[in-house]
């Protein structure tokens, strides 16, 4: 029989792992309606980072708040376009966790569907698209509370409506922003059809590999 | 840690996962007709419920009305005739409702909780005289209470993004058209799809922040942009 110390870091461990996930669903929902500063306040004080798609990464707060609020959002307090849809749901979390740890991974799947221009210059027109990705996150307890770490999506597809992936298999994807400049060029952006598989953060469940 | 603190922290993890549960359960009933399952999902003391544009119903009575009247097309006494039926059908009518990214918070008093989930939809259905094959979004926020140790329903509120053609698409056709039905409590209360940007207020407080959110009407006509 485990001790009631033991008890508690095991209960303490299960209670992190839904704190983690819960913050993943919710920065989903975030993304979902543009709340740009509300996502900046989900990453960690120390040294985080964020890359998405071929945009490049983000490094340190200052880095996720010029990525979510200049490049994302335009500029502070810009309402965003009529017609502008993103939906990402946030599926199939798996959180690497160890008992007493205050870092942890996780991969989900990001699958969605948006309404966005797909072209830099004059903003474009709006297209309706299909995206599919994988995430890579790392996360950390910072003051008693869970945050993202790092956050990287590799996008898979972001098709039109009307094509689909097999088709068409990315829009909208035109490299670093010119402006608003990453602090390091994309790591691992290489979506379908080359077959790239983003490494898993987990380990084996049977093998432990 | 005593015994008791440990006690209240597994409950509370358990009866996450038991709204969570809840929540998937109640969406494979409804994608198999199971109208009488899901009307057993309800709390006596069920607030209100509604989804899509069929307005708001009030109390058990009017889930009863909306998931047997409404969605199962007879009253509650010709339940056997309608899974009858059903088992007979074609199956060319069907809805895949997804409950997707639950976000449960237990109220302090560990007995009510709210939670929110998105729905994402693959359905056909006669509608406007022809079956038509349709995809559907939107968001749920729903309120939970535990009675006699079990969590159920009070108030169910699905939220609809869009409700748009297979062939056409989001931004090309938002909303197919209106589904009323004929004898719902109150109209849709806040049935605002694409492209309003109608932002559905969150129930969970900022992660890291706390800060709770004070749900605002953020409803812009197309025509005032």
């Amino acid at each position: 029989m485990a001790t009631l110390e033991e008890l508690q870091a095991r209960i303490q461990r299960l209670d992190d792992i839904k704190q983690i996930e819960q913050l993943q669903k919710i920065y989903g929902y975030y993304m979902d309606y543009g709340e740009w500063q509300k996502l900046v306040d989900l990453f960690a004080d120390n040294d985080p980072s964020v890359e998405e798609a071929d945009r490049g990464v983000y490094k340190g707060k200052e880095g996720v708040r010029r990525y979510y609020i200049d490049l994302l959002g335009g500029v502070p307090g810009k309402v965003p376009r009529p017609g502008w849809l993103s939906i990402m749901f946030q599926l199939q979390g798996v959180i690497s966790l160890d008992v007493g740890a205050t870092t942890a991974k996780g991969r989900w799947y990001g699958m969605g569907m948006e309404a966005k221009p797909t072209t830099s210059l004059h903003e474009g027109e709006l297209r309706q698209t299909w995206i599919s990705g994988v995430y890579e996150n790392e996360y950390v307890k910072e003051d008693s509370k869970w945050k993202i770490k790092k956050l990287h999506f590799n996008l898979t597809f972001r098709t039109p409506f009307e094509d689909g992936w097999l088709k068409v298999p990315v829009v909208g994807q035109t490299g670093p922003d010119s402006k608003i400049l990453p602090d390091e060029p994309p790591t691992a952006y290489s979506p379908y059809p080359s077959g790239f598989h983003l490494p898993v953060s987990f380990k084996h469940p049977i093998t432990g590999k | 840690m005593t015994l008791e603190l440990l006690e209240a922290e597994v409950t509370r993890l358990e009866d996450m996962q038991e709204i969570e549960d809840l929540e998937k359960k109640y969406g494979y009933y409804f994608d198999t007709r199971r109208v009488k399952d899901v009307l057993d999902l309800f709390s006596e003391n069920t607030e209100s419920v509604e989804i899509e544009s069929h307005g708001q119903y009030l109390g058990k009575d009017g889930v009863r009305r909306m998931y047997m009247v409404g969605v199962g097309g007879e009253a509650e006494t010709a339940l056997k005739d309608i899974v009858a039926r059903r088992e007979k059908s074609s199956g060319a009518g069907f809805n895949v409702i997804t409950q997707l990214q639950g976000v449960v918070t237990i109220g302090s008093n560990g007995k009510t909780a709210k939670g929110r989930w998105q729905a994402w939809l693959a359905e056909s259905f006669p509608f406007a005289g022809t079956f038509g094959q349709y995809w559907l979004h939107g968001y749920y926020e729903n309120e939970f209470a535990k009675e006699n140790g079990t969590w159920l329903f009070t108030k169910l509120f699905w939220n609809t993004t869009f409700f748009t053609r297979y062939e056409t698409g989001w931004l090309v056709q938002p909303i197919v058209g209106f589904l009323p039905m004929p004898n719902p409590d109150n109209p849709p209360t806040a049935f605002h799809p694409y492209p309003s940007g109608y932002h559905f207020p969150y129930s969970f407080p900022h992660p890291v922040t706390g800060e709770v959110e004070v749900p605002v009407f953020r409803y812009v006509h197309p025509m005032a942009t």
